[in-house]
């Protein structure tokens, strides 16, 4: 449900080093008019001392709720609840996870809390990359490709130390991984706050913004659990309950190594088109008013994950496909 | 505004709303706790006020941030709040600080007799009289509750898998943990001390038998759970988070094991979000997610009174001033109603 009272949530990722608290500092001191409360990991690069900055540890927690990877933040369900509570209106809250996160907890606590659900949004996540290490640190940690893979914006810092044909190798590792985030090239952070706060990328209409040219994804890997993306068009109509079994199927038994996966629909008989997007096991998704006239109706849908290849997508996509 | 719009809004007031007083504090009212003939209620401005009937609230401004948590100490109140801060706060504005705990947020307050105690992260800080500097009880993740049982000789501690009930002997504290997969909340010793029971992070509560630890979940909330009161001599344990209050008989050897809770105080399509007992009686206050309240007996035959109308903002604190003579309701907009109880009062 969308609701304009409900605060937005940043979620701030990044290798420690990349340029987080250039990033946090920038958001409090600047004079941007705007109240944004920044909750901060203990474990963080260096003190920021603001009234607005709360402490937080990353407390990850089980949830009982009979779906296996689901994860949630306790640290956040406690503060988020209780920010909520203040007199005074926050425009945004700005959420630090600590150089080695999983962002997935973070996402899944915006799906599955209730409460937070009803009084806050999750906005986007925001991924701060070291364009000098971010190609060694792929290589080295899981998190760090797990962070590119969940962004919906990455800031690819520190551009001025590094070469033009090595920044085009980094965006090309960059989009193999994650084909919809928006990449901003910056210098100690630079980008305008108003590309990185309030962006609504968690929406499902922005879903609607996926470019066809996205689409054509590349597939030369190296090793069976990088996280590559796959995403695949149909023109012919889609068959409703075929699309829902296979989905459904598909996010229970690979929802682990599927981290997000996004699509617009075209039913066969439905004059609506619908869009969902997922995280892990967890997807919302719901009819977003009628296809534009004079465009094509076609159905996309990409994944991001960790061995795509074994999972028969295409094969089940297709499958999806009316008679 | 149309006339007849208006009398009628007017004549939709409940009986306690026309007698009672209604303050707009403009801040979400936190906590409510009774001291003496005044009702002490925390917001999230920060301010503590304290009322009593017949006279305009006095403010006290006692945190910057919301005020997280309060209970009553001796004839004050002790506070923990956003800031950082653990306060001692008199109903005429002396504020003592306990600690400061920095960025740290004080999320959990408790007391028993001259003894005070707060949360802040993992660890619970304890005072005892003629004592500067604090016990402390470290636990594996934050602190989401704490109570001490009636004598004030165990102090139960729930926290992410379980409960730590700590046991005070000659002046030690010793542990023993209840466990239960899952993120528990608030925490609450049955008025015999023979029961634990906690909040979760799931629609459900959760309960011990202390003596064996045998577990009791108590499910089927279509809601979290975020207020319950024991109420009456079987006892029951009366809860919100669903579209009832749901009653849950702890009598027995076995207290509500296998057995179904009575539902009573039906807000149809609103969920009860605060509960509270009426001391001495078999009946419960009922706050719902519209700012209604409803009073109910135990008893799924009779009819609940209306005791607040709709305000549109859920209710967030009850209480009762300790000669049950006064109710104060206080809502998530800071809407306050303080009203006699009783006709004649």
């Amino acid at each position: 449900m969308e609701n304009t009272s409900q605060v937005p949530v940043t979620v701030l990722t990044g290798f420690l080093g990349a340029g987080k608290t250039t990033l946090l500092n920038r958001i409090l001191t600047e004079q941007h008019g705007r109240k944004y409360a920044v909750i901060v990991n203990e474990f963080g690069e260096q003190g920021i001392d603001n009234d607005l900055v709360v402490d937080a540890d990353e407390e990850v927690f089980e949830m009982n709720n009979g779906c296996i990877c689901c994860t949630v933040r306790g640290d956040l369900i406690r503060i988020l609840s209780g920010l909520m509570k203040r007199a005074d209106k926050l425009d945004a809250i700005i959420v630090e996870t600590t150089g080695l996160a999983d962002p997935a907890p973070v996402a899944q606590t915006f799906f599955v809390d209730q409460d937070v659900a009803d009084r806050t949004k999750l906005d986007a996540i925001v991924t701060v990359a070291d364009a000098v290490h971010l190609s060694s640190q792929l290589v080295d940690h899981h998190e760090a490709e797990e962070q590119i893979a969940f962004a919906d914006v990455i800031l690819l810092n520190k551009v001025e130390l590094v070469g033009d044909n090595d920044i085009v190798k980094v965006n090309d590792r960059i989009r193999k991984i994650n084909p919809f985030a928006k990449i901003i090239k910056t210098t100690r952070c630079d980008a305008p706050l108003d590309e990185i706060v309030g962006l609504n990328a968690f929406s499902l209409d922005r879903v609607l913004d996926i470019e066809p040219d996205f689409l054509e994804s590349e597939h030369d890997h190296e090793h069976d659990d990088d996280v590559t993306s796959l995403s695949f068009v149909s023109d012919t109509p889609l068959d409703m309950d075929k699309f829902q079994d296979w989905f459904g199927n598909l996010l229970r038994t690979k929802g682990q190594d599927i981290l997000r996966s996004k699509g617009i629909l075209n039913f066969k008989g439905e004059d609506e088109r619908y869009v969902f997007q997922g995280v892990h096991m967890l997807m919302d998704a719901s009819p977003m008013g009628p296809w534009p006239k004079g465009k094509d109706r076609s159905s996309r849908v990409v994944f991001i994950g960790r061995d795509l290849d074994n999972m028969n997508l295409k094969e089940g996509f297709e499958n999806c496909k009316s008679a | 505004m149309n006339a007849d719009l208006e009398t009628l809004q007017k004549s939709n007031k409940t009986e306690l709303e026309r007698r009672g007083s209604i303050f707009n504090i403009g801040a979400p009212a936190t906590e409510a706790v009774t001291i003496r003939d005044q009702i002490a209620v925390g917001f999230g401005d920060g301010t503590v006020r304290f009322f009593q009937s017949g006279s305009d609230p006095k403010t006290v401004k006692a945190h910057k941030g919301v005020v997280l948590s309060m209970t009553n100490y001796e004839d004050h109140v002790l506070t923990g709040g956003e800031d950082g801060r653990f306060l001692k706060i008199s109903s005429d504005g002396n504020i003592d600080e306990i600690f400061n705990f920095g960025s740290k947020w004080v999320d959990c307050v408790a007391s028993h007799k001259d003894t005070k105690v707060c949360s802040s992260g993992k660890t619970v800080y304890i005072w005892t009289k003629n004592k500067d500097k604090p016990q402390t009880l470290e636990h594996q993740s934050t602190v989401a509750g704490l109570a001490f049982d009636n004598k004030g000789k165990r102090l139960a501690v729930s926290r992410y898998g379980g409960v730590t009930v700590w046991k005070l002997n000659n002046n030690k504290w010793t542990a023993s943990n209840f466990t239960w997969k899952g993120s528990h909340g608030t925490v609450t010793f049955s008025p015999d001390t023979k029961y634990i029971v906690t909040a979760m992070q799931e629609n459900q509560i959760h309960g011990w038998r202390i003596n064996d630890k045998a577990d009791l979940a108590m499910r089927g909330y279509p809601s979290k759970i975020k207020s319950f009161t024991w109420v009456g001599d079987t006892p029951y344990l009366v809860t919100s988070g669903s579209s009832d209050a749901v009653c849950w008989p702890f009598d027995g050897k076995e207290g509500p094991m296998g057995r179904k809770p009575i539902v009573v105080a039906n807000g149809g399509k609103e969920l009860a979000t605060f509960v509270k007992a009426l001391n001495g009686e078999k009946a419960v206050f009922t706050g719902f997610t519209d700012g209604s309240v409803l009073l109910a007996e135990i008893d799924e035959s009779k009819k609940p009174i209306m005791i607040r109308s709709s305000t549109g903002a859920e209710v967030s604190t009850i209480a009762i001033s300790s000669d049950n003579s006064q109710i104060l309701i206080g809502d998530m907009k800071g809407s306050i109603l303080l009203s006699s109880l009783w006709a004649d009062n």
